[in-house]
């Protein structure tokens, strides 16, 4: 099966001109002339040469042996997604059936909505919801000091009132975004639990799963948590401790096959899960592959620049629709690989450096 | 008139708003996989008894699934002691399998798993596991890989490394074991307890199962890893006095030291000793290891694939087992399919330490079957290694005539065992 070693491996740093998101775009290439493409986020040439050395020569189909070779790299994500790629494409099948999938015939959105006051997120509500999502992630209120005082409840509460307000059809997330003490993300998550959001998100970072637990001891409201997360065994932490109810690990930093792992932890504990991402389309793709694959996947967060010049750069990439979303869903890709066809010409044209 | 078909004729509208939240589902339409599944389909399931022997206690039970492509899968679902029982439940899933598209293998599982409503036991795990394996052995067919490269693997090209059952109480023989392994590459060997014991155990049967440990050990050296298996025959009150007084001979494992029904008994004996502790051949479902490897007690788990869910299930134990850094031994008794499926999910696992089959060094009248059937020599180490087969799939071919030669004897018990008093012992 020597047509799917590995014979070249390539990367590009890309930025979206308007908001300066960075993700690193990673080409594989084998002796067959087959091209598998991944994403991670952003990494030193360094780590690329590295990762080179170690994967050229190997077997695409060696995806699970390989990620023990690169070890802690950041490349790693990108490698993992690249190697599916190319073994979907050999196989001529979308990568969520090499995977045991589809589990799901679409996969459910989720959009941020960004702005320093309630106008601007309504604002962002109409054109988001225009645009086809039905789910959407709002940042807490500013918060001037530790132990917020009832102000910032009822400012919290009035942001997802007045959200709320406009969109009936519409589930929320709230995003903590890791600002608040244990403490006082109890008492928002408290102060919430009357709006059955989807979930409280990152409301406090996640280092001391004591203090974790004081939240959700104290409040109905599901806690979301793990995009800081780097090893399984810290998700076996927080499921034991009963502090998660929905784990978000990042697709930037696990790529399909560590995120499938950590999935099947989830699974035995009825905890669903849904990936973090805030890279690029080739990141997308991957986490739509994902998501069909997984029998406990809920919902995908998909970036939603607010610019044209953004967004229009992410279209040109994977010459298409990957990120369309219709009635709060996004398609799955049905192509063989991620399943999309992605544009090199683009590549050279949005990056900031080649590694 | 199924649900969809009502809401058709009568119209959503009719149903005031509250009522329709209510409602159940409707049935999954047959399209709803339409443009992201695949287009083979599952159009024949066959159940086979298989005994060796008239009066086997082990009869194999195979599954053999047939596609609209050609491609045709196998699996096994072999229970001890209750083959009749797997037969019948396969047959209760014949619906679950007829028209589905085996490449979506995760959406079976959790389709026969939850939709059974009650939770998977052995008889019903096993059944998944036949069904589990034979839609894996389509869907390596039908995209041209075998399984362990869908996996991710191989993790080591050398292949599986792998254990021989050595139960011998003879000194001698032991010596000549060893060199028979120093000569052909095998690295592990498994024995068991001398006797059966109460949950309370006299000192002289305590001495005389620490004295048989210490003889493996004399026998085999020191080269040679060596795992015991007390076979749940000891309460968590013997086993740790025999695991402490083990603990200078370095055992690779003591396996299933108290039965499995209670985990806390079984982490409380992994608690008070340094010997690794081995566990889980009777475990089914991702979901009836979780409480084992959240504890984080045992060091190694022996899921079966003929029990906890076939290759789905066993890789997904094996991820969790991996963020504990607990090792995976699967168990391995019971026919070839499911032992040769297993390698392919060994090769891919990251955690994996060592296969069981029940052989010894020798190949005996299983093993000559098998080989017979397979064309080849069916879990028989080179260098102390289970090769990987080439093959896509599970990497066999299995003809059905081949198996009529061994026509189904029946459901045999296990052995029934008892102390001297007639009360009841564990085997």
């Amino acid at each position: 099966m020597a047509e799917l070693d590995i014979t070249d491996l390539r990367a590009w740093l890309l930025r979206e001109p308007v908001s300066r998101r960075a993700y690193t775009v990673l080409q594989l290439s084998t002796k067959s002339g087959l091209k598998g493409y991944g994403e991670c986020g952003e990494v030193a040439g360094e780590d690329i040469e590295t990762a080179k050395r170690l994967i050229v020569g190997r077997a695409a189909t060696a995806h699970e042996a390989v990620r023990h070779t690169l070890g802690a790299s950041r490349v790693q994500a990108a490698v993992n997604i690249a190697m599916l790629d190319l073994v979907g494409q050999f196989t001529k099948s979308p990568i969520y059936q090499v995977l045991g999938g589809p589990t799901r015939n679409r996969a459910r959105a989720l959009a941020s909505l960004e702005g320093a006051s309630d106008d601007e997120l309504r604002a962002r509500l109409k054109e988001r919801h225009a645009a086809g999502f039905r789910a959407f992630t709002i940042p807490l209120p500013p918060s001037p000091a530790r132990n917020q005082g009832q102000a910032f409840a009822i400012a919290v509460v009035r942001r997802v009132e007045t959200l709320r307000a406009l969109a009936e059809d519409a589930d929320f997330v709230l995003d903590g975004a890791g600002s608040l003490t244990p403490g006082d993300a109890a008492v928002v998550a408290a102060s919430v639990e009357r709006f059955h959001l989807l979930w409280f998100d990152e409301p406090c970072r996640i280092s001391n799963l004591a203090a974790v637990r004081k939240i959700s001891d104290e409040s109905a409201t599901p806690l979301g948590f793990g995009r800081h997360i780097e090893e399984p065994g810290e998700v076996q932490d927080a499921l034991r401790e009963e502090v998660i109810d929905i784990l978000r690990p990042d697709l930037a930093r696990h790529g399909i096959s560590r995120i499938r792992r950590m999935a099947a932890l989830a699974e035995t504990y009825y905890i669903a899960v849904a990936p973090h991402h805030h890279g690029g389309p080739v990141g997308t793709a991957a986490a739509l592959h994902l998501a069909a694959s997984l029998p406990n996947f809920f919902i995908q967060h998909i970036p939603t620049p607010d610019a044209e010049p953004d967004r229009r750069m992410r279209a040109e990439l994977t010459g298409g629709s990957i990120e369309r979303v219709k009635d709060g869903f996004a398609a799955l890709p049905a192509g063989p690989g991620l399943g999309m066809t992605m544009q090199e010409d683009a590549l050279e044209k949005y990056k900031e450096r080649g590694l | 008139m199924r649900r969809r078909d009502f809401l058709a004729t009568s119209g959503v509208s009719l149903w005031p708003a509250c009522s329709v939240a209510f409602a159940p589902q409707a049935a999954l339409a047959p399209d709803a996989f339409r443009g992201v599944g695949s287009r083979v389909r599952i159009t024949g399931m066959k159940i086979f008894g298989v005994s060796l022997t008239p009066d086997s206690d082990r009869p194999y039970v195979f599954v053999k699934l047939e596609t609209n492509q050609g491609a045709v899968g196998w699996g096994e679902a072999t229970l001890e002691g209750k083959a009749g029982a797997v037969m019948a439940c396969l047959d209760d899933f014949r619906e679950f399998v007829i028209g589905a598209d085996p490449i979506q293998v995760e959406h079976h599982w959790q389709s026969m798993y939850v939709h059974s409503f009650y939770r998977a036991g052995p008889v019903m795990g096993s059944a998944i596991s036949g069904i589990d394996q034979a839609m894996w052995d389509i869907r390596g067919k039908v995209l041209g890989l075998p399984v362990y490269k869908l996996l991710g693997g191989p993790m080591d090209a050398r292949g599986v490394r792998g254990y021989y059952h050595a139960d011998s109480e003879d000194r001698q023989e032991l010596l000549r074991l060893r060199q028979t392994a120093l000569l052909e590459g095998i690295s592990c060997f498994k024995s068991g307890l001398p006797e059966y014991y109460e949950w309370i155990a006299t000192r002289a049967k305590i001495e005389r199962a620490v004295r048989h440990i210490q003889m493996l050990r004399e026998g085999l050296g020191p080269e040679i890893d060596i795992a015991v298996d007390f076979h749940a025959k000891t309460s968590p009150s013997v086993a740790t006095i025999i695991c402490k007084e083990v603990e200078p001979l370095k055992l690779l494992w003591v396996e299933e030291p108290c039965p499995p029904e209670n985990v806390k008994a079984m982490a409380r004996i992994a608690r008070r000793t340094t010997t690794p502790i081995a566990t889980g051949e009777r475990l089914i479902a991702p979901y009836g290891c979780r409480e084992l490897i959240e504890m984080g007690a045992v060091d190694i788990l022996q899921t079966d694939i003929n029990h906890v869910g076939g290759i789905s299930a066993l890789w997904k134990v094996a991820a969790m087992a991996d963020a504990s850094g607990i090792s995976m031994a699967p168990h391995a008794c019971e026919g070839p399919i499911g032992a040769l499926a297993t390698l392919h999910v060994d090769a891919a696992m990251p955690n994996f330490l060592v296969q069981e089959i029940c052989s010894g060094v020798r190949p005996e009248m299983k093993e000559k079957v098998w080989e017979e059937w397979f064309g080849f020599p069916a879990m028989r180490m080179v260098n102390g290694r289970f090769p990987l087969p080439e093959k896509p799939g599970l990497g066999f071919e299995l003809s059905e005539a081949s198996l009529k030669k061994f026509p189904f004897g029946g459901t045999r018990p296990m052995a029934r065992v008892f102390h001297q008093d007639g009360s009841v012992a564990e085997w």
